[in-house]
């Protein structure tokens, strides 16, 4: 008897529908066959389902049995192709009538008790199958939150086999798993890094508001121990909250990966801090069919990079496609893909070797700054917006004396309200943000009065300003008149943007 | 040789400096690319620190600015830090410089001089004992030292530390019966210490320019005006910046340390700042840190 089930397969970020052909045959001798092109986890899935079946109390006739994963010139990875083939085979055994997986796409992985393992990639498969007009998707209990995220599909958890057995024949009815997300996301949430922990360093916190309004590139030099990683670890705090789309791209992106925890969806805006030992494959992406790298996993996040200098000069350049298309295109034998990568660059690093040049701390010769600010390259220091300085942490910061910053919840409402005036201004562009504006947007948003234009013409000509630098002072300029609900730049916006701006001048005025 | 115009002067022609013949371990001969110091001005050797301050970039460039338009010819020995820095000076303010080289002289260290090294030869010249081809060793620049020493009138020290290659520098000169100014420093400044010893032990105080030119002959001291010196141009400024101004130095200080000291806030202070830079009051070292800018 033949019969067919839908599931899903992922390639990248992309998924396809593929269906599961079985066919149990008379004549022959008895073996159990799979094929369609498929990748080692997915032949391995023989051994499962057969012994899953037989520990359920189903046995596998001795019979010519025949699995065929349609498309079959698409390779086929991941774990989840077990249960759409334990069911087709159960329709094809004539155990579930076929009627019963018509508009159904099943997905997930078996054990060897029969019971179900989570999988990786599901929400973009339920929202693939929500595309296509599917009504129903059977996945395992584990991804249900997950699956749940996604509107106008019945979302079925199951927790074994078993379970799918008599919910597909009716013996059992199960009910349909929705997450709200619209509440999950305005619920309140208590940050873990808070700016009203950290004292002082009133600089810096102006440049992280300033970076996060416009999501502006943010470089922090500054001596050890100064509260930089603090700082940055502070920057999802003020950004504003995920709208539900942005939690779905998310969501998709970290379900590729395989990092989504238990909670099924993203709530809040990433934070990936990798080690400077970072490998290039990790940060872009990688493997035969590549997944999402560090770039793709803080897609609507920050992707921090801690002591900037001491990662690798070429995993670094890597930054540099990213940054400016907002998308990775990692090329493979096997296909091309691209993923998301729209993040909130912030990085930190020393000012030197020993780390507190230009005070008399530094024993460093101007040799030696020379050569370690030459480790981060001219591009790449080319695509950040705002260099900024932490100071070292005074005596009155830490003996408690010294006063309480404003907390996150503050500076957030006015990131907002920037965010605001940004959509409205961009509402006929496909951009979002004055960091993306390109020089033509500069010269229609940012207008500057004759006071301010002699200010930015005397400075250039002082302060040796490059046209690339002279087009980042702009675009910063706009974010800190949008903080300040200005709609010109005036002197003040201006002259806070040309001091974030330094790398002009003899790169960094050493 | 030829083909780079570098000549070999021994030391039993004519033409070899009578200066350098006249000291107690004189070199065999010199190489010499362009010229040599001319015997008929003062020749005044500016040295220092290779690591120096903002302030004695400053100091550097003042001294050799001013004595470079007095006619004075700089020697120096082309090295990082003040030599550089007053070599630099002298030959962008239209005078003579000359450069002893702890290498061969078609060798260009430290390579970031690469630049200097070429002015230099329009007007001035570069000496070297070392065959060309030489690579620079360390055990060469104390000994290129005595050269310095002996071409010069006086030897001007800007910034040192108490142990440095500036004291042996100032031995040889003392051996060699030259004058041996220096530049006072703040009796904390590690980078001044070798300086102040200097003054406590004899040295001649060079506080400016005419101090060294009056030694030299060069102004007369009964006509010598006793100026102010004032390095920087403080009119026209707002009472707000006159306030940013009197809380910078010639020591960094932060953004963050300005406000609270002054107790503007961000959006009062930068603009000011910026206005300071532009007016060329102050300038920035480093990322978020502010100096006085010397105006020389």
């Amino acid at each position: 008897m033949f019969s067919s089930v839908l599931t899903m397969a992922l390639q990248g970020m992309d998924v396809c529908e593929v269906s599961v052909e079985a066919d149990i045959s008379e004549g022959g001798l008895p073996v159990f066959d799979m094929v369609g092109l498929l990748g080692s986890e997915v032949k391995e899935s023989r051994e499962r389902i057969r012994t899953s079946l037989r520990n359920n109390g189903y046995y596998l006739p001795p019979k010519r049995i025949t699995v065929n994963l349609s498309p079959a010139d698409m390779k086929k990875t991941g774990s989840h192709f077990d249960l759409p083939v334990a069911v087709s085979l159960m329709i094809a055994m004539g155990l579930i009538p076929p009627e019963c997986v018509e508009n159904t796409v099943i997905a997930g992985e078996l054990s060897l008790s029969g019971k179900m393992a989570r999988v990786n990639g599901i929400l973009p498969m339920v929202l693939k199958a929500r595309e296509k007009g599917y009504k129903r998707f059977i996945l395992p209990a584990e991804n249900a939150a997950e699956g749940g995220a996604v509107e106008g599909v019945e979302v079925i958890g199951v927790k074994s086999l078993d379970e799918a057995f008599r919910f597909l024949n009716g013996d059992e009815s199960i009910e349909a798993s929705r997450i709200d997300l619209k509440k999950l996301l305005t619920g309140r949430k208590e940050a873990t890094f808070d700016f009203s922990s950290i004292r002082g360093q009133i600089a810096a916190k102006r440049a992280l508001e300033v970076a996060a309004a416009g999501m502006h590139n943010i470089l922090m030099v500054g001596p050890p121990g100064g509260g930089k990683s603090m700082m940055a670890k502070c920057l999802p705090s003020i950004l504003p909250p995920l709208t539900v789309e942005e939690c779905l791209e998310i969501t998709g992106i970290h379900s590729v990966a395989g990092i989504l925890r238990s909670e099924g969806v993203v709530t809040e805006r990433p934070f990936i801090s990798p080690h400077h030992t970072v490998s290039k494959q990790a940060l872009s992406g990688g493997g035969k069919i590549p997944k999402p790298g560090d770039v793709s996993l803080s897609h609507r996040g920050v992707l921090f990079l801690d002591e900037l200098p001491e990662f690798d000069r070429n995993t670094l350049e890597i930054l540099r496609q990213p940054l400016e298309d907002r998308k990775i295109h990692i090329s493979r034998a096997s296909g091309k893909y691209t993923y998301p990568a729209d993040f909130l660059l912030a990085a930190a690093m020393n000012p030197c070797k020993c780390g507190y040049y230009p005070t008399k701390k530094c024993q460093c010769s101007k040799e030696d700054v020379k050569k370690y600010l030459s480790r981060i390259s001219a591009p790449l220091l080319d695509r950040i917006d705002i260099l900024c300085h932490v100071d070292e942490v005074g005596f009155d910061e830490l003996n408690g004396s010294g006063q309480n910053g404003e907390t996150s919840e503050k500076i957030r409402e006015r990131v907002c309200d920037a965010f605001e005036i940004q959509k409205e201004r961009f509402k006929h562009r496909n951009i979002k943000f004055n960091s993306e504006m390109e020089i033509k947007d500069i010269r229609e948003y940012c207008p500057l009065g004759p006071e301010e234009e002699a200010l930015l013409k005397e400075s250039f000509d002082v302060l040796g300003l490059t046209a690339r630098g002279y087009h980042r002072i702009l675009r910063c300029a706009r974010t800190i008149a949008d903080l300040g609900h200005s709609d010109r730049i005036n002197a003040v916006h201006l002259s806070e943007a040309i001091g974030y701006r330094s790398m002009d001048r003899g790169v960094w005025n050493v | 040789m030829c083909d780079k115009d570098i000549r070999y002067i021994c030391a039993l022609e004519p033409e070899f400096p009578e200066k350098l013949r006249n000291i107690p371990d004189p070199p065999e001969g010199i190489y010499v690319r362009g010229r040599l110091p001319d015997p008929s001005k003062s020749v005044v050797s500016i040295i220092g620190s290779r690591n120096n301050s903002e302030y004695g970039r400053g100091m550097a460039v003042y001294f050799a600015k001013a004595l470079s338009e007095h006619g004075v010819q700089i020697v120096s020995g082309m090295a990082r830090g003040i030599d550089g820095l007053s070599q630099n000076a002298a030959v962008k303010a239209g005078g003579a410089s000359f450069g002893v080289l702890g290498c061969g002289i078609d060798e260009v260290y430290p390579k970031e001089n690469r630049q200097l090294y070429e002015s230099i030869l329009e007007k001035g010249g570069l000496i070297s004992e070392y065959p060309p081809g030489t690579p620079p060793k360390s055990f060469f620049f104390p000994q290129r030292n005595r050269i310095i020493s002996a071409l010069s009138d006086i030897l001007l020290v800007i910034e040192a530390k108490q142990q440095s290659g500036t004291a042996i520098t100032v031995r040889f000169a003392l051996e060699q019966g030259r004058d041996v100014f220096a530049v006072p420093g703040r009796v904390t400044d590690p980078l001044s210490c070798g300086c102040n010893r200097l003054i406590a032990d004899g040295a001649g105080i060079a506080t400016c320019p005419e101090d060294i030119l009056e030694a030299l002959g060069l102004i007369k001291t009964e006509n010598r005006k006793y100026k102010k010196i004032n390095l920087q141009k403080f009119s026209n400024l707002s009472e707000a910046q006159l306030k940013i101004i009197k809380h910078l130095d010639y020591d960094p200080i932060s953004v963050n340390e300005l406000a609270s000291k002054t107790g503007y806030g961000l959006s009062d202070l930068m603009p000011e700042l910026l206005k300071l830079e532009l007016y060329g009051c102050v300038e920035k070292a480093g990322q978020g840190f502010y100096i006085l800018k010397m105006n020389i």
